[in-house]
């Protein structure tokens, strides 16, 4: 497979699984915040700053007020911010264009449907009233083009690539996800370390992540946030966490890099090692610093990142 | 008697702004020929690179040249010897002239010469130059090329940096002077112009015997005479080509024998300059 | 005259009884051919009509079977519009312009094989020397290059039109990368999935197993010493108007698409860039045009092609498809020699007309053209893509004059032609809801491979959607219709 191509693929990955956590996270904080216990998850103020945070646009801290239209705006169809929806689909489908070759009429013909929805779409009505709609279509659409990805491709180097933009995107966005998170609880509960640990914050959370009903079914009781760490970094069965992305990126790698014995400076090593480590990580070690920790495990993801591009599509 | 030629060849880059993946092709390697024998050639970088010989057109090789690193500046060094066997243009018997000219004329000859009997773009004449040189049929082809040769030298005047290698023959006329370039289009344009083959010559010539255009790569003109062959003209020195000549590759006009060509993606400047030495001992 | 039938979708239908009609005889009655179509048709109202047009539509839409449209400001990605009433050509015809085809194509490829090395045709004075040396499209570089098995227009795009004597007139020979085949087989598609019982009642020849074929010709052509050859697909890339098929074609063919890019020259070999280091080519079908393809030796500050690729090409190591300066051959002033091409080099008479054609070049010619223009259509002779074009008969007295001072400027640029009736088909117009009749054309795609040829069973039929227009390429807002040829009853 073409280096550039490769390239290509791995980012259709990436931006496919980026707008549905955008979706997400933005129709779960806003519909959560509307009869949340607590009077500040309920201010509106307090769910638009959240978004901004997990978009990574906060405003200085000299703006007091946000608007909501033009924070809904910006994720959705705002085609100058980066991170926008609208931006993310476009991306994916630029991506898909130049592999076309690659991947089947079936997913191709999804994505480029996804993408004239989306572009087509209007603005006004989303930000004002059709906002469950159109997140919820997002996310169903992405889970529509996964299952494409999974039913239609030939599970070869092809494949194996864009799962490995999809997981590699799916824990850097749940990583960010906890981290916004854990920042709204801090926020909510700031002098009360026990408060914390049982705040709402932590149900909101495992919804943003769709993990809400496959805790309750293992845990049977409200989440705190103990149970909600530990679920959502180290449960391997549970396919919304960290420790499970990270066990499909190692399969998808291997496919990659059938090498049994490799370099130690390889992508394949060093997400072998991070694989690992997490494995036999007990959510003890993350408690004592659960946000250095959060930071830490960022950083080594995106050097993952950065280190498939290096070996693999560096042309 | 022979001559033992010590040809270098350097060219210094400069960029700017820093480039990766530059490619570059010279065609600067004196061709292999009949009294011209290359002995030795050598090539080589100040930055590291990969290169191969390639294909020219007309069947003459180029270097072909890429760069593994990002570089601001560059020089490529090229070294021949090359034995080149003395040669007197005036050795050799022409058919009478009314063969000659006939010979011209023929369907079979005018198809057969074509790629050097058309203008390009740089051979182009201008229509008020097209009456100055007329042949003459009661003398030799090669006669009138000799008149021809004086022609162009009459024409024009050497003068450095006042013409551009893609300069039209139509600025070059209307200028004041130029260069080989310039005097061998001229020439090739004019005997294009009256039916006689001429091709665009690129090479080295002897330094320190007085001669114009030898501090760079030269120019000259290759035409054809009915009967006997390609044969050397200089017009920039008015001169018949002989061993003081070394022929590295001959096309239709400057753009099938530029020296260097690199492809290289930046959007800031570049410079390149150059230098020839060739130096002889008999 | 309006045509007698008791099926309201075509009450409305005009037929001009000047124009050949493919459809409706002279009484206006339905041909045989089309009976059993016209009957199916007819059972629809134009309801059903709208609605199967619109579902088509977002197929093509929703598939992203587009092209890009340049205007003065911006590009727009447009869907080529497809007409939902098929063209039908009966087998005893087919067979002419299959055999037509591949005749032309074969002088082709032996009258480039001479002009790039002995030039005998132009020794013997049938066609004249001028007409090359002064062509653009004549590439010196390509002087005794000896294409991998012999090949210089693998591929080759013809186009025909029917006149209103019934015959059929080539138009065209499209040898350098003629496009559109994806479009013939996305309309068997569309019309597959709109009407799929029609296909009972006829039987028709696939256009599917066109890649299967092409794959065949190019790997045929690979470069001596070479067991399983390595074959790309050369694109300019995604923004590139006909970008939907060079994918749709490497993706049926199952080789890789690449860009310029993507490929790199080392020891006059090619490699393309992968994942895994580097991959050596063998084969390009380069839909690149010849200038962009080597700065090194064409244009030289063209980023689509490859650094040292003409260097390759010329040690024999790689093969391009279609090879460097066929263009010189579907000039449309070498276009008006081809009868004598085609008795030249095969000693055999054309299969296929050519139009009378007159060359503004020659004195006589221009004399003539310049007194005939209001019976003439001038064309230049190097535009593609329908630019350029002037009928006579639509021109004002000043616009008559303009158009002869652009020939006298340059003649050698134009040729002129007699105004060919093209004949018209039924075709479904959305701003009236009816059927009407619209001019058409038709493209054959023919391949030649080493000891291989091959002509595919169907073809483009382009429709000029706007009333009376002549002009039926895509890019001046044409349609097209899916192509077919029936097969021969047993």
């Amino acid at each position: 497979m073409l280096a550039r191509v490769a390239n290509n693929l791995f980012w259709m990955g990436r931006y496919i699984e980026r707008s549905e956590h955008t979706a997400r996270y933005t129709n779960v904080n806003y519909f959560s915040s509307l009869d949340a216990p607590r009077q500040l998850s309920q201010s509106r103020q307090f769910v638009l700053r959240s978004i901004r945070f997990m978009t990574g646009d906060m405003p200085d801290e000299s703006v007091k007020s946000l608007d909501e239209k033009e924070t809904l705006f910006n994720l959705s169809f705002n085609q100058d911010k980066n991170y926008s929806i609208i931006n993310n689909v476009r991306a994916a489908r630029e991506n898909a264009n130049s592999a076309r070759d690659l991947i089947s009429t079936e997913l191709y013909e999804a994505l480029n449907k996804f993408y004239h929805y989306v572009t087509n779409y209007p603005s006004e009505v989303f930000v004002s009233k059709s906002l469950y709609e159109f997140t919820v279509y997002v996310t169903e659409m992405s889970a529509i083009l996964r299952s494409k990805i999974h039913g239609t491709l030939l599970h070869d180097e092809i494949y194996a690539i864009i799962m490995l933009g999809i997981n590699i995107e799916r824990v850097t966005q749940l990583v960010r996800i906890i981290n916004a998170k854990y920042n709204d609880a801090k926020k909510t509960e700031s002098d009360n370390p026990r408060a914390m640990e049982n705040s709402y914050e932590w149900t909101t959370l495992l919804k943003c992540c769709e993990c809400y009903d496959m805790h309750r079914r293992l845990n049977r009781k409200t989440p705190h946030q103990l149970s909600t760490l530990k679920f959502l970094l180290l449960n391997p069965n549970n396919p919304r966490s960290v420790m499970n992305s990270l066990d499909k990126i190692y399969d998808h790698i291997r496919l990659l890099d059938p090498d049994d014995d490799p370099d130690h400076e390889s992508t394949r090593f060093v997400i072998g090692k991070l694989r690992s480590t997490l494995e036999f990580t007990h959510i003890s070690e993350i408690g004592i610093d659960t946000e250095g920790y959060i930071e830490n495990l960022l950083k080594k993801i995106s050097d993952i990142s950065h280190l498939m591009e290096e070996e693999y599509f560096n042309y | 008697m022979a001559f033992e030629y010590q040809i270098k060849y350097q060219a210094e880059n400069t960029y700017e702004m820093s480039v990766s993946e530059a490619q570059w092709k010279f065609l600067i390697m004196p061709e292999n020929k009949e009294r011209q024998q290359l002995l030795s050639s050598e090539f080589y970088t100040s930055e590291p690179c990969h290169h191969y010989r390639g294909a020219g057109l007309f069947g003459f090789s180029s270097i072909m040249v890429s760069c593994d690193v990002p570089v601001k500046e560059i020089t490529f060094t090229a070294d021949y010897r090359v034995l080149r066997e003395e040669e007197n243009p005036f050795d050799f018997t022409e058919q009478p002239p009314a063969d000659q000219f006939s010979a011209l004329d023929s369907m079979a000859f005018k198809v057969e010469h074509m790629l050097f009997l058309y203008p390009t773009a740089l051979t182009t004449l201008p229509a008020f130059s097209e009456s100055e040189f007329e042949p003459d049929r009661k003398k030799s082809i090669f006669e009138n090329l000799q008149d021809l040769n004086h022609w162009v030298r009459s024409k024009l005047h050497f003068k450095p940096n006042v013409t551009r290698v893609d300069s039209t023959l139509n600025d070059v006329l209307s200028g004041d002077g130029g260069v080989c370039q310039d005097f061998t289009h001229l020439f090739c344009a004019m005997a294009r112009h009256h039916g006689i083959p001429a091709r665009y010559v690129s090479g080295y010539l002897h330094q320190g015997q007085g001669f114009s255009g030898d501090m760079h790569m030269h120019a000259w003109v290759e035409a054809f005479i009915p009967g006997n062959g390609w044969k050397g003209f200089d017009p920039t020195n008015d001169l018949l080509c002989d061993h003081h000549h070394i022929k590295v590759c001959h096309g239709r006009d400057y753009q099938d024998c530029a020296p260097i060509r690199g492809v290289i993606f930046t959007s800031g400047r570049n410079e390149t300059e150059y230098s020839v030495q060739v130096q002889a001992q008999q | 005259m309006k045509i007698k039938s008791k099926h309201p979708i075509f009450s409305d239908y005009e037929k001009d009884p000047k124009l050949f009609d493919e459809i409706f005889d002279e009484e206006g009655k339905v041909k045989k051919i089309y009976k059993k179509l016209f009957e199916i048709y007819g059972n629809h109202s134009i309801e059903d009509f709208e609605a199967l047009n619109k579902k088509a539509k977002a197929s093509f839409f929703n598939q992203g079977i587009t092209f890009q449209v340049y205007d003065e400001h911006q590009q727009k990605e447009k869907i080529f519009p497809f007409d939902l009433f098929p063209r039908i050509i009966h087998p005893d015809e087919w067979e002419i312009i299959e055999k037509g085809a591949l005749q032309r194509s074969r002088a082709l490829n032996l009258f480039l094989y001479d002009i790039y090395h002995d030039k005998k045709i132009l020794k013997d004075g049938i066609v004249p020397m001028d007409l090359l040396a002064s062509s653009k499209n004549y590439l010196h570089q390509m002087m005794n290059i000896d294409p991998p098995g012999g090949i210089y227009n693998h591929i080759s795009g013809t186009d025909l039109i029917k006149h209103s004597d019934g015959k059929y007139y080539v138009l065209e020979d499209n040898i350098r990368c003629p496009s559109g085949v994806s479009y013939v087989i996305c309309n068997r598609t569309a019309l597959k999935r709109a009407l799929f019982g029609v296909f009972d009642h006829y039987s028709t020849h696939t256009v599917t197993n066109y890649a299967e074929n092409l794959l065949e010709i190019i790997e045929s052509v690979k470069p001596q010493g070479v067991d399983q050859p390595n074959c790309v697909v050369l694109t300019p890339g995604m923004f590139n108007s006909a970008y939907y098929e060079h994918s749709y074609l490497a993706k049926a063919m199952g080789v890789q698409l690449v860009e310029g890019r993507d490929l790199y020259v080392d020891n006059n070999f090619v490699y393309m860039k992968t994942i895994r280091g580097p991959e050596k080519v063998d084969v390009i079908y380069r839909r690149v045009d010849d200038l962009f393809l080597d700065p090194f030796v064409f244009h030289p500050d063209s980023a689509l092609g490859v650094p040292g690729l003409f260097s390759a090409y010329q040690h024999g190591n790689v093969n391009i498809v279609n090879a460097p300066g066929t263009g010189v051959a579907d000039d449309k002033a070498v276009y008006t020699y081809m009868p004598e091409i085609i008795d030249y080099y095969l000693g055999e008479e054309p299969i296929l007309n050519n139009v009378k054609t007159y060359r503004c070049g020659n004195p006589d010619e221009l004399k003539y053209v310049l007194e005939h223009i209001p019976e003439l259509v001038i064309k230049p002779v190097d535009e593609a893509g329908g630019y350029g074009i002037s009928i006579g008969n639509r021109l004002s007295k000043k616009e008559i004059e303009a158009v002869k001072e652009q020939i006298k400027a340059d003649p050698r640029k134009y040729i002129a032609q007699p105004i060919l009736s093209l004949s018209v088909h039924a075709t479904y117009i959305e701003d009236s809801g009816s059927f009407e009749q619209r001019h058409i054309d038709l493209r054959t795609f023919s391949l030649l491979g080493k000891d291989k040829e091959f002509v595919l069973k169907g073809g483009l039929t382009r429709v000029a959607l706007q009333k009376g227009n002549l002009v039926v390429n895509s890019s001046q807002g044409g349609g097209s219709k899916d192509t077919w040829v029936l097969k021969k009853s047993k």
